[in-house]
């Protein structure tokens, strides 16, 4: 019965979503062209290889929206399980690239499993909520089981070091937490912890996580190391003004001032050569796409849509949020890409897997309960 | 279908609505905000950062680090830097590359230098990446670019410090060599203290001790005008240098080894026996380390990889050799030690020992008569020690092998050390599948067969001996300092073992050892000096089986290698040498020579340097009644 075609599904069929994220991605394709066509690529060019990874998101896409939400949602914990063991194997195995171990390569297809925990952390946590048959708020003696899903994943990623991701995975639960509703004594007890517990994760971070948060506070400090990111994006975006300078026509983040711009900055590429405008136009798609997605969730026909859809809504906006404000100079750099927009596959997958779902849950609302 | 029959029923996402308004708020806000920041960078200052852009272009140089040198322990330098000019163009600050590369050409043209190098590199998309036009430009080059420089927008020298190995080949096993890091280093790279492009140690010292050596890269951040040239440096961060290596290796005597191996194939290495301190580690042929600074050729990479005398491998750590009747002493040890023999066990050698339906031969067709332990140590009877050998027997000999240091790597500081190997019959059960044969006891009794010795662990095994009896770490770092001279780390001796021998054994094989070198009918009579001071062993190692004649396989590469192991003064010896020269034939005629070169040296420069102690030394005590060297200056041949 679930798994059977229904008409309904097409009928019913979310198009102003898949519009907006087709919308969002075509802009980002487009970008890193631009972004990749100074980089001297020994295979093929970045823009075709985030293609082809476009068409796996695509048709993984429409996997997550075929099959019942809660069908899947018998299976969190086991995909929660398998992520889990991905990052230990990781953790063991991962081949390491500058230091850091973030991908698991299979078959000369390589993706990071740090990715897929956000969606995995996701989807355990909505179905733990989901079955809390509760109306009042929750007290901290009934979230340890989903604070220990969440800081599972988050150790191990920690540990490769990616901070970025790990931190997505704690506002994502933080955010969670805060909407399922929490005792005000429980947030003024974790709170209170955590101010003594701050010097504590100081001392855990790696040199360099340190380095670019104290060069943020002051990015004088350092303006040969991190602080150069930011100065040099602020640049870049600065000097493409109003109108921009115009679709390949960057010149301060097309090479070299500007490391690593086809991932995390590549906001920076987009404001040069589009300017104001254009910048505006793509937070706003942003800010359609997210509060779209809200909306989904605020009409899911249960809990679990709920919780999963605001899930997958939260990851979008805060990767937005901190990923833009980082390239603006308003946040610390961490590295965490700009959803639909950074290249690299696995990100790219993974949140077209998230818009599967939203679709999954937006077009099963006006379907009748088995 | 009415959407409100839908609906479930029990689900009423009312209780979230005031959390989604808020929620909408928050999330407008934030966006907001970006916008508003997005307006200030591009509109408010967006002129002021568009110039910054445009006209003044700031970007970030890395200033590499010199990399620290690396010292002799009598302070001669080894290994330092020298500047190296390179010629680049930034095409992104250049209207018409070609036409400046083209400029450039006809400004050497007109000083005669044909300078057509790298103009194809050029033809790229616009970059602000600099290309490199020439490496290592001459003196004369650099003078036109300069003169020049005016008209030449883009176009800039920089000035890049180069390794130079002083001593070039003489070195280079021991010193290593630097090259750019490659892919797989960088990411094996867990200290994430590497970036692409620097230079790493590959090979020798400059591997081992490069986290000492390289240094920490400094940077500046300069505004570069539209041409590309230098408007001003915004920031700067000088670059720490590397620290500074004192060796234990004396460069002199390791002048002097080099020198005597002359033609030759084979490893000279030296040691302070009262330490362990390396002071000559050497492997010919070799190679020339500076051809690695600016990126080797391939042709040139292939024709040392493909070079059957194998110029890359450090022979002295890495080649394996039978040790030949080196091997005696280890035999003779573990007997007398064992109370097996005593120093007036005889045998008596007719030339030859039958064993089963087999001639085991002595070097001596004739024979050596009969022989008790000190004349067959002199003489190398070859019948004697495969009585001795078979009475001790295989595992026994291993032992006392392993316990002079042989068949595992000594830790020398360097890498690519190899084990050698120690036979017993558990390995050859193991490795072959095949009991062990009594036969082959005999073998290994002279240091034929299986066993196998790396030249530094024969060395070290001597030395041991030597000094009477602790087997010490081959050392060959002393210290590192930093440029003004503060010690970071320093290199102390280190104790691996003690011999398991008694006094009287330990002094009865160097009165052997001495004999060898300094009584009628010694195989080591080459290193017979006026002071009588010196020990030491022959060793002749088959390359080819028992053969009959052994003659008649007449190529060079058939032919035996040469082994001589010696130390002096024999009663507190200060400098060992071990020796071996690969086909060179019998080690008393071949390797010897070299050995005495080499010793001559040490005590020539000792006395040089006014540090002179007693010129003759005496003899151990155990000799003090036959120090009487005999006059005959004929160098013995010492054969199987």
């Amino acid at each position: 019965m679930i798994m059977r075609f229904d008409r309904r599904l097409l009928f019913n069929f979310d198009w102003v979503l898949l519009l907006l994220v087709i919308l969002i991605c075509g802009i980002g394709l487009l970008n890193i062209y631009s972004a990749g066509s100074s980089i001297a690529s020994k295979t093929e060019p970045i823009y075709v290889k985030q293609f082809f990874w476009f068409l796996l998101g695509f048709v993984m896409m429409m996997m997550c929206f075929c099959v019942d939400y809660r069908l899947i949602n018998q299976y969190s914990y086991i995909i929660y399980g398998a992520t889990v063991f991905l990052l230990l194997v990781l953790f063991f195995y991962g081949e390491v690239t500058r230091g850091t171990q973030r991908w698991v390569v299979i078959g000369g297809f390589s993706f990071q499993p740090s990715e897929i925990a956000k969606l995995s952390v996701i989807l355990a946590l909505s179905k733990y909520f989901s079955v809390q048959e509760i109306e009042e708020d929750y007290t901290l003696k009934r979230l340890w089981l989903p604070f220990l899903i969440v800081i599972i994943p988050f150790l191990l990623i920690l540990k490769q070091p990616d901070l970025g991701t790990a931190m997505i995975l704690i506002i994502i639960f933080v955010s969670m937490v805060i909407f399922v509703g929490i005792k005000w004594q429980s947030v003024v007890i974790v709170v209170t912890s955590g101010v003594l517990l701050l010097p504590l994760c100081w001392m855990v971070l790696k040199d360099y996580q340190r380095e670019r948060i104290m060069t943020f506070l002051d990015p004088e400090r350092d303006p040969l190391g991190s602080g150069y990111h930011i100065i040099q994006s602020i640049i870049a975006v600065g000097s493409g003004g109003f109108l921009g300078k115009g679709f390949l026509k960057g010149t301060q983040s097309q090479l070299r001032f500007l490391p690593e711009h086809q991932t995390d900055f590549i906001f920076s590429v987009f404001a040069e050569e589009w300017g104001f405008i254009g910048g505006l136009v793509l937070l706003v798609l942003f800010l359609a796409l997210i509060l779209w997605c809200l909306r989904i969730a605020q009409h899911s026909r249960d809990l679990l849509g709920t919780l999963i859809a605001f899930g997958i809504t939260m990851l979008i906006f805060w990767e937005v949020l901190i990923n833009v404000g980082m390239v603006l100079g308003i946040v610390p750099v961490v590295g965490i890409p700009m959803p639909f927009m950074s290249y690299g596959g696995s990100a790219l997958v993974v949140l077209m897997m998230g818009v599967g779902l939203l679709m999954n849950i937006s077009v099963r609302r006006f379907m009748l309960s088995p | 279908m009415s959407q409100s029959n839908n609906r479930l029923s029990r689900y009423d996402s009312s209780r979230f609505r005031r959390k989604f308004n808020v929620l909408l708020w928050i999330i407008s806000v934030s966006l907001s905000v970006l916008v508003v920041r997005m307006w200030y960078l591009q509109v408010i200052k967006g002129d002021e950062l568009r110039q910054r852009s445009e006209n003044n272009r700031i970007r970030i140089n890395e200033i590499k680090p010199l990399r620290g040198t690396i010292i002799d322990t009598k302070g001669t330098i080894l290994a330092g830097n020298q500047p190296c000019y390179d010629v680049s163009i930034v095409p992104g600050n250049v209207k018409n590359v070609k036409a400046v590369v083209k400029m450039l050409e006809d400004f050497y043209r007109q000083e005669g230098i044909d300078f057509s190098r790298g103009a194809d590199a050029v033809d790229r998309a616009r970059s602000f990446v600099p290309i490199k036009l020439a490496k290592n430009i001459s003196r004369r080059e650099l003078a036109v670019v300069e003169t020049h420089s005016v008209e030449l927008p883009g176009v800039s020298v920089e000035v890049i410090p180069v390794r130079r190995y002083l001593m070039g080949e003489m070195t280079a096993h021991v010193l290593g060599y630097v090259s750019e890091i490659s892919p797989d280093e960088l990411k094996s790279d867990a200290s994430r203290t590497y970036k692409p492009g620097d230079r790493v140690g590959k090979y020798g010292i400059e591997k081992f001790l490069d986290r000492f050596l390289k240094g920490i890269s400094g940077g500046e951040h300069v505004e570069v005008n539209v041409s590309g040239r230098r408007v001003r440096v915004l920031g700067k961060v000088d670059p720490v240098p590397g620290h500074n290596a004192i060796l234990t290796l004396d460069a002199d005597l390791q002048k002097t080894a080099w020198e005597a191996m002359e033609g030759k194939v084979g490893s000279v290495v030296a040691m302070d026996p009262r330490d362990g301190s390396v002071r000559v580690l050497l492997s010919r042929p070799s190679f020339d380390p500076n051809l690695f600074n600016q990126g080797i050729p391939i042709a040139d990479w292939e024709s040392l990889c493909n070079d059957p005398l194998r110029p890359m491998e450090n022979k002295a750590i890495a080649g394996q050799y039978p040790p030949g009747s080196t091997y005696k002493m280890i035999i003779a040890a573990a007997a007398l030690q064992e109370g097996l023999i005593t120093p007036d066990t005889a045998f008596n050698c007719t030339g030859s020992y039958q064993f089963g339906n087999r001639t085991y031969r002595c070097w001596q067709k004739k024979g050596h008569g009969r022989v008790s332990l000190h004349r067959a140590i002199v003489q190398s009877c070859d019948v004697y020690f495969y009585n001795v050998g078979r009475i001790v027997g295989v595992d026994k000999i291993a032992e006392y092998a392993r316990a002079f240091g042989l068949g595992e790597p000594t830790g020398i500081d360097l890498p690519g050390e190899k084990y050698g190997l120690v036979p017993t019959r558990e390995w050859k059960l193991k490795r072959f599948r095949e009991p062990w044969q009594l036969g082959e006891t005999l073998s290994i009794s002279i240091g034929q067969g299986f066993n196998l010795v790396t030249p530094i662990q024969l060395l070290n095994a001597y030395c041991a001996l030597a000094n009477g009896g602790t087997l010490y770490k081959p050392r060959l770092v002393e210290r590192i300092e930093t440029i003004d001279r503060q010690i970071i780390k320093e290199f102390k001796p280190e104790v691996k073992a003690h011999l398991p021998l008694s006094k009287e054994t330990i002094e009865l094989l160097k009165y052997g050892l001495w004999g060898v070198c300094n009584e009628g009918g010694g195989t080591g009579g080459a290193l017979r000096r006026k002071e009588a001071d010196v020990a030491g062993k022959t060793g002749t190692a088959q390359v080819v089986a028992m053969k009959d004649d052994r003659k008649s396989a007449t190529g060079w590469q058939f032919r035996d290698h040469a082994l001589f192991v010696a130390f002096a003064p024999v009663d507190n010896p200060e400098i060992a040498v071990a020796v071996i020269v690969e086909h060179g034939g019998h080690g008393g005629s071949a390797a010897a020579p070299v050995a005495r070169k080499v010793i001559d040296a040490y005590f020539r420069n000792k006395a040089a340097n006014g540090v002179r102690q007693q010129a003759a030394a005496q003899p151990g005590n155990a000799g003090a009644d036959q120090k009487k060297a005999t006059e005959s200056n004929e160098v013995p041949e010492e054969g199987d």
